[in-house]
């Protein structure tokens, strides 16, 4: 093979990678779309992470997890909560054990969380950009 | 697809309901061995291992149940079964907990003394990267308490701020005796920075130590009839006697490394307990999957001899039989040692985890007592 195809060959699967990658980490925070408060990637982090319970409308926040085998969580757990799946579950295990917070309910991907997000005035969950559909308000996780 | 999301949809709804009855558990299965020629090795706190490998030294098992009362309410209930006590099940903790505001909790019951960092999950090893909390800071007798605890939370900007106090009485076991404490009071307050954390607790309360072999460590001054060596005998039991904890600790944590200390006090005075300091410092790093780390922890509760001065003003006959028993009384119950431990955890799963450590334990008091223990651990959570 000829040195300059492989070099093309490389730059387009590195270039095919960061897209990918890119696609993948781009993280959406969705609600209802009757769903006014304000919320950043702060403050997701604190209703996430069980510091938070309310959202700044003073209404109830239900946050929706995702099981740790789906895409978006990992991503999620990393850029969002700022540490690893692992190290959010041993978080969550100080609190369950010492009765002080219970974990977000987990579902199985992006269309169950849109699902429970479009049905739930205090639901909010992330999904994948692409996933978004109609019937949630999303807001951007930047 | 629709179906099964139409059922989460629907468990959801039932897991909102007040009636929801959750059930959580941990297990830690540890096993351990001497390694090297130490056989007779005892560790002060019961980490009796030896040249046998054993699984039933500090392995456990437990199940949590909580249900929601009502909105406010929450009832708690944790059953733990010890390996040490033959896995015979206890319920450890049993409160119920009733959140006033946002910001204020209520417990009452039997729960944890908020006494450490990792006091409340000192049980669950999947929540620290040891495999066990350091021993010579964290085993203490007063644990668990009976009574109300108030936890205040509140943050400002990126500052978080955790306010408890405690009140109640403990009661436990210490090898052929009991220790109890009444109108203990605790206190603690931490502050929170993102990756960093300081927190201090201050605690007193009334203790008494029942134990047959002190009893007859002192009959011979109790029976004596002579007020002075009567004195001495009260001074040297702990009667209704007054302890102090002190505690301070600091953690910093940016995720890939951590450090952290804590140094804590435990003092009664007037007794024949020598005042216990106990520090431990550790750091690890966070590399995927495998958390290295290293830990170095002391128990320092070797101080001075007390009460010489009251043998002193003592008539002189007395003085020859009184000497070696306010001494040998006071260094049978001190304690010196240090544990080096370098330890390994690995997270198989999101609630798994594998770890394994080699502790090099130091004994100031005998140095017979020396020895080097190989350890490894399975945590799982549910």
């Amino acid at each position: 093979m000829h040195k300059k195809t492989l070099a093309t060959s490389l730059i387009s699967a590195v270039i095919g990678c960061s897209i990918s990658f890119f696609s993948s980490a781009e993280l959406v925070l969705v609600v209802h779309p009757s769903n006014d408060a304000t919320i950043d990637a702060k403050t997701a982090q604190r209703i996430f992470l069980g510091k938070e319970n309310k959202f700044s409308t003073g209404k109830e926040a239900l946050p929706i997890n995702q099981v740790p085998e789906s895409a978006s969580r990992a991503s999620f757990d990393t850029d969002t909560l700022g540490r690893s799946s692992t190290q959010v579950a041993a978080y969550w295990s100080k609190l369950v054990f010492t009765g002080k917070g219970i974990p977000p309910k987990e579902v199985a991907n992006d269309a169950e969380v849109i699902a429970i997000v479009a049905g739930n005035q205090d639901a909010v969950g992330y999904v994948d950009s692409a996933s978004v559909t109609g019937a949630v308000k999303a807001i951007s996780l930047n | 697809m629709k179906k099964l999301i139409a059922l989460s949809v629907i468990t959801l709804a039932s897991l909102s309901a007040q009636a929801e009855v959750r059930i959580n558990g941990f297990a830690n299965l540890i096993g351990g061995v001497i390694t090297g020629d130490d056989a007779s090795y005892v560790v002060n706190g019961g980490l009796g291992y030896d040249d046998k490998i054993s699984f039933s030294d500090e392995s456990l098992f437990a199940i949590q149940v909580s249900g929601d009362i009502n909105d406010k309410m929450t009832a708690t209930a944790q059953l733990v079964a010890r390996g040490e006590n033959d896995y015979k099940a206890e319920f450890e903790w049993a409160y119920i907990t009733y959140k006033a505001t946002d910001k204020v909790s209520i417990s009452a019951g039997r729960f944890r003394l908020p006494l450490f960092k990792y006091s409340a999950s000192k049980d669950v090893g999947y929540s620290y990267h040891w495999i066990t909390a350091p021993g010579s800071v964290y085993d203490v007798a007063f644990n668990n308490l009976d009574g109300i605890r108030v936890d205040y939370s509140t943050y400002v900007g990126d500052w978080e701020y955790n306010l408890q106090g405690a009140l109640g009485t403990y009661s436990s076991e210490i090898g052929t005796g009991n220790v109890t404490g009444d109108n203990v009071a605790l206190f603690t307050a931490e502050a929170a920075y993102e990756w960093f954390k300081v927190r201090a607790v201050a605690g007193r309360g009334k203790n008494t130590f029942v134990s047959s072999d002190l009893d007859a460590a002192l009959a011979g001054l109790t029976g004596s009839g002579v007020s002075q060596l009567v004195d001495l005998a009260d001074d040297l039991s702990i009667t209704n006697d007054t302890g102090v904890f002190l505690g301070f600790g600091i953690d910093i944590d940016t995720f890939d490394y951590f450090i952290s200390a804590e140094i804590t006090s435990v003092d009664i005075e007037q007794s024949f307990s020598s005042k216990d300091s106990a520090v431990y410092i550790t750091a690890g790093a966070r590399l995927g999957n495998f958390t290295p780390s290293i830990t170095y922890e002391k128990l320092d509760g070797n101080k001075d001899i007390k009460f010489l001065d009251k043998v002193a003003a003592l008539p002189a006959p007395y003085q020859p039989s009184v000497t070696p028993l306010v001494v040998g009384l006071q260094q049978f119950y001190m304690t010196e040692y240090d544990v080096v431990t370098l330890g390994i955890r690995y997270d198989m799963d999101t609630n798994v985890a594998l770890k394994a450590d080699i502790r090099k334990y130091s004994d100031d008091m005998s140095t017979e007592s020396n020895a080097t223990i190989l350890r490894f651990a399975v945590n799982y959570v549910f």
